[in-house]
């Protein structure tokens, strides 16, 4: 509740000072500061030819499938890197390395190799997200305590039931704040995909208000970018962390 | 045929001295065994040998004309924090071990069952574990290694981190249940106390040369009184060689 109330503060504060610097003061032009009333009116433009409906909903897919695809590669590197005392060694510092570079650095390659295609998007996004997901598995199972490996093994586990009894659900609310990470990585990555492309999608229509001049409709792509990525979190992620949390007595 | 610890030693990479010295040792099957010493004398190294989650770096150790090579079910570990599982409930952390080995579901049940009414948890089964206390989660550890019917038992220091009198209750229950039970055990102990109580036999290990100090058979009659002269006595002469002042 007090967060709907601070939200509603600072979009007051935002009109005010549009309204000081742009219509009292004249200190800046109008096409070059968003308003709230501006996004508004494009918000409802766009809502009403669907446009914008349409772009949020083919980047939710893109970033959805670059993400279940950079799962799949993240986890089998992490398992590789986590079992294997040679790749740990010698794979993981690289794995590190590589994990730290910004998304936009993949897009030349990208372009190179897939073209402006949805192939390139989903590069990028793969690629900014899969090796923080790699990460994250090694450390998740490396934190689980070493008793309960023990103890299976003392039961009679052998390799595979040590890993879908224990080390699978031990380390599962770790994973899914890795994997909450990743996809923060993966939607961050989808937008630098995006503005360099042409198909519809949430980036491309943040380039177009760019080239329009469209100051508000900038905004109001960058807004929706926010929310969209704020719901995945809180609504997904966290949830699932929550309860895992919650069910072992972890939750505060 | 038992448990046979032969010449058994290990040596740490990282450390001086070796740990444990020409350790020679057999239980009998049904036998309660104790090894107490002062902490950092081996107790747990010893343990892990047998259990197979660490390798000697000589001798070796034979369980029933085997020798071990690593760990398996025929020798459950129970360990001083509990190891169960908080993504399970308490029933489905004592069938564990049964699901490991394949034993159908209605088997699983009505073990799992018997065992938990063995140690007074029946009513708790379907609580998650960070909901029972310590006592129950140890008694919980317990009805779970129980389940798989292991030949020998290990068990470190199990009541160490409970309070003296939950620890107390325990001790007996757990005597009782060996007593119904007829496993072997193997019980670490740092408490002369602990195991001059459960003990067929003692085996107390120098606190410096990692070797055993004495070997001590307990004959008393169960249930054993703690404040009785003879067990007064018993407890005041393997401290003695506990704390490495006879040989
Ligand atoms: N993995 C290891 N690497 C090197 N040294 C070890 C290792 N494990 C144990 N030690 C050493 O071996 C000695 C015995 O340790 P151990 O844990 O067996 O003692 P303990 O008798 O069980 O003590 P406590 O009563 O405190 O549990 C200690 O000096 C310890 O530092
Ligand atoms: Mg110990």
């Amino acid at each position: 509740m007090s967060i709907i109330i601070f939200v509603v503060i600072l979009i007051a504060a935002w009109q005010f000072f549009y309204w000081l610097s742009v219509d009292m003061l004249e200190l800046c032009k109008s096409y070059a500061v968003p308003s709230p009333i501006g996004v508004a009116e494009r918000f409802a433009d766009l809502l009403s030819d669907g446009s914008l409906l349409k772009a949020t909903g083919n980047s939710l897919l893109r970033g959805i499938a670059g993400f279940a695809i950079a799962v799949i590669i993240g986890v089998i590197i992490g398992l590789l890197i986590n079992h294997f005392n040679y790749l740990q060694k010698n794979l993981k510092p690289i794995v590190l390395g590589v994990q730290t570079l910004p998304s936009v650095c993949w897009v030349p390659f990208s372009i190179l190799w897939f073209g402006l295609s949805t192939k390139a998007i989903l590069f990028v996004v793969i690629m900014g997200s899969a090796f923080s997901i790699a990460i994250s598995v090694d450390n998740a199972i490396k934190n689980i305590l070493p008793i309960y490996t023990k103890a299976a093994l003392t039961m009679g586990a052998n390799k595979k039931q040590l890993y879908t009894y224990v080390i699978f659900p031990a380390s599962l609310p770790e994973l899914v704040s890795g994997l909450k990470q990743g996809w923060s990585f993966a939607w961050r990555a989808l937008m630098a995909g995006e503005v360099m492309t042409t198909s519809i999608g949430l980036g491309q229509t943040l380039i177009m208000g760019r080239d329009l001049a469209d100051i508000n409709q900038v905004m109001l792509v960058m807004l929706v970018i926010v929310i969209v990525g704020i719901i995945i979190d809180k609504c997904i992620f966290s949830v699932i962390e929550k309860r895992l949390l919650k069910k072992r007595g972890l939750a505060a | 045929m038992a448990l046979i610890l032969e010449g058994l030693g290990k040596h740490f990479e990282n450390s001086e001295e070796a740990t444990l010295h020409e350790i020679n040792l057999t239980i009998e099957t049904g036998e309660f065994v104790c090894i107490v010493g002062q902490s950092g004398c081996g107790k747990s190294t010893l343990l892990n040998l047998v259990a197979g989650l660490d390798k000697p770096t000589s001798g070796k150790i034979i369980l029933d004309g085997e020798e071990i090579t690593g760990p398996g079910a025929d020798r459950v570990v129970m360990f001083q924090e509990h190891g169960l599982y908080p993504w399970l409930n308490v029933i489905d952390n004592v069938k564990f071990g049964m699901k490991l080995a394949g034993i159908p579901n209605d088997v699983q049940e009505e073990k799992a069952m018997h065992y938990l009414k063995m140690v007074h948890l029946e009513e708790y089964k379907d609580y998650p574990i960070h909901q029972i206390s310590g006592g129950m989660r140890q008694r919980t550890a317990l009805a779970r290694a129980l389940t798989l019917d292991s030949k020998v038992l290990l068990m470190d220091e199990p009541f160490s981190a409970l309070d003296k009198q939950t620890s107390n209750i325990l001790r007996e229950e757990l005597q009782n249940i060996w007593q119904e039970t007829k496993r072997t055990i193997l019980f670490i102990t740092h408490s002369v106390e602990e195991a001059v109580y459960l003990s067929d036999r003692i085996v107390a290990l120098s606190p410096d040369t990692g070797k055993i100090a004495g070997l001590v058979p307990v004959t008393m009659p169960r249930p054993r009184h703690v404040y009785a002269p003879e067990f007064v006595e018993m407890r005041h002469q393997i401290l003695e060689i506990v704390r490495g002042k006879t040989i």
